[in-house]
């Protein structure tokens, strides 16, 4: 394995944190006393297959969560568990309990609306509304939802949104284009704009990098980072190095099992299985 | 020439000669009507769009218009609901039956159609009527407009649905917001296939609408005329001049096709992924 290529995730993931913030004290779980999310001994299955087995993570608030795993490993799937979006497919079962902030969405009485409002997310491929502008693209949830009073308020959200997005200098005077005209990282922005403009208490992204350049990439890295000062952050990436980079806890997630979590520190320099260390020097598929 | 190149040339100039024998009569059949029609448009001018018949087509117009708007009005609410529930709820009981019934609706002879409006309106309201003729478009066009509506929100990519769920809309606001948005084109699509046949089609109104009326529309309840309808009849009639405000009828009804189809499509910008 080669212990450079450790190292320099492990220099990059701690310069950007102290960049942005101060990286998490201790052991890490101890400097948040909540969690943002919490799954208790959670199952899925898609029909009579099981895709998750017994997941039991913790999410502290305020911070960059990585979830990494190889290609099927079932990474989305515990992501759409998140936000309730696992349900769409019609075959989904889901077992056990998944806390956000201690209150368990699974539980009947919770409108699965009411959780995707508080839990955002951001896709594998940008996928804007090909049928908005920009600006509406970012207006729609607010509007639908009715966090905007007026067309003022509405305006002011749209650039809060897009600010925090980094891309309101890109697109300030081109906000009624469509928003298919944008270049594909600053769609990626755009979706991530259209996420927090609902100002959600969770924000879930599914390999948001996978199809993009290397600069745009880097840019939606560096976002991620930015963002956890107002939402917790869960990421999904198959790139150790991306996890190594920006989250301040990671799961590594195989065959629908969590193998290993805890500070990415911890795991990146002593993996305590032997599957996690193979995974991240990348000898494993 | 080698062998190759000729098997080349022969299979090049035998398509060519089939695209021509197929579109020939099409064009054949648009030519006509706009040389036949045409004269009687010239001779006969606004008297013959506005007048009464037998030289002039203006009850009828004014019943197809009648009828397209009611047939419209009937069947795509309910066409679009069909699919609607055949896409958001695949699964349910509801979604398989509306797929089923609408697209076995396809196969039953539209003659059909009319003589099933003709027992359940005709006779209990005794008399011949724009409803009974509206009602038996509208089912006319029911599997047509449901199948393009279908095709349409159906292919709508997963990954722009779940950006609509994950936002916290409902069902019904991700449909009317995103939805119906990004499938806009297929669904105007669907519903200018249904006003067409709903302005086109006579044997649904053979036995509904009556017909043959000499006044302009009135009510609901009462008989009332139709451009295809009186095409039906008049090219039946011995007369040359019955036969000449037949083909001037065609060709009104082509250019309204027209019309509809180029304006619409204009205004319905396809959208781009
Ligand atoms: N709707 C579905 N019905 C049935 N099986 C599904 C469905 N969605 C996903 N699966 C299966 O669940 C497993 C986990 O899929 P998932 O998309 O969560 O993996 P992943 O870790 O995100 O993979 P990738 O890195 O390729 O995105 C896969 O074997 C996949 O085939
Ligand atoms: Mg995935």
């Amino acid at each position: 394995m080669s212990i450079a290529s450790l190292r320099r995730y492990l220099s990059l993931a701690s310069s950007i944190s102290r960049l942005v913030k101060p990286s998490l004290g201790g052991n890490g779980y101890a400097a948040s006393s909540t969690y943002a999310l919490q799954t208790v001994g959670l199952n899925v299955y898609y029909g009579g297959r099981k895709i998750l087995d017994n997941v039991n993570l913790a999410v502290p608030r305020n911070t960059v969560f990585a979830i990494m795993g190889p290609s099927g490993s079932g990474k989305s799937t515990l992501l759409r568990v998140f936000n309730r979006l696992v349900e769409l497919a019609p075959n989904a079962r889901v077992e056990g309990r998944v806390l956000l902030f201690g209150r368990n969405i699974y539980d009947p009485s919770v409108d699965p609306m009411e959780v995707r409002r508080q839990v955002g997310m951001v896709f594998q491929n940008p996928n804007p509304f090909p049928h908005l502008s920009i600006y509406d693209n970012v207006a729609l949830g607010p509007r639908l939802n009715g966090l905007a009073r007026n067309g003022e308020e509405l305006d002011r959200l749209v650039e809060w949104a897009l600010r925090k997005a980094a891309l309101w200098d890109e697109v300030r005077d081109r906000l009624h284009e469509p928003a298919t005209r944008l270049s594909g990282g600053q769609q990626q922005r755009l979706c991530i704009a259209r996420a927090i403009a609902l100002k959600p208490r969770v924000l879930l992204m599914d390999e948001p990098t996978a199809n993009l350049d290397p600069e745009s990439s880097r840019r939606i890295e560096q976002l991620i980072v930015e963002l956890r000062d107002d939402v917790t952050v869960v990421v999904v990436t198959h790139s150790p190095g991306q996890a190594a980079r920006i989250s301040d806890h990671v799961a590594f997630l195989f065959s629908g099992r969590i193998v290993e979590v805890g500070p990415t520190r911890e795991v990146f320099t002593r993996p305590r299985s032997e599957l996690t260390e193979r995974f991240i020097t990348g000898a494993l598929g | 020439m080698d062998g190759r190149r000729l098997l080349d040339k022969l299979f090049k100039a035998t398509v060519v000669a089939l695209s021509v024998a197929v579109l020939l009569p099409l064009f054949h059949i648009v030519g006509t009507i706009i040389y036949e029609g045409g004269r009687t448009l010239l001779e006969g001018g606004l008297g013959f769009l506005a007048g009464p018949p037998p030289l002039g087509i203006g009850p009828a117009l004014a019943g197809s218009a009648v009828l397209v708007v009611l047939t419209t009005l009937l069947g795509v609410p309910v066409a679009f609901l069909t699919a609607v529930l055949a896409v958001e709820y695949p699964e349910s009981l509801v979604g398989r039956a509306a797929k089923l019934l609408s697209k076995s609706f396809v196969e039953i002879p539209t003659i059909l159609v009319g003589v099933l409006m003709y027992t359940l309106i005709v006779v209990p309201m005794g008399s011949f009527s724009a409803l009974a003729g509206a009602s038996a478009l509208a089912v006319v066009i029911l599997p047509y407009v449901y199948t393009y509506v279908e095709e349409a929100l159906s292919s709508i990519p997963r990954t722009y649905r779940e950006a609509a769920f994950s936002l916290g809309l409902t069902r019904a606001k991700a449909l009317v917001h995103v939805f119906m948005g990004i499938a806009r084109r297929g669904i105007a699509t669907g519903i200018l296939i249904g006003v067409a046949k709903a302005a086109g089609e006579t044997a649904p109104l053979l036995f509904t609408i009556g017909g043959g009326t000499q006044t302009y529309f009135r009510g609901l309840g009462a008989p009332i005329d139709a451009v295809p309808l009186l095409i039906y009849q008049y090219v039946q009639m011995p007369s040359e001049a019955y036969h000449r405000t037949a083909w001037g009828a065609a060709l009104v009804l082509t250019l309204l096709y027209l019309a509809v189809f180029v304006a619409v499509r204009r205004a319905v910008k396809e959208v781009k992924y």
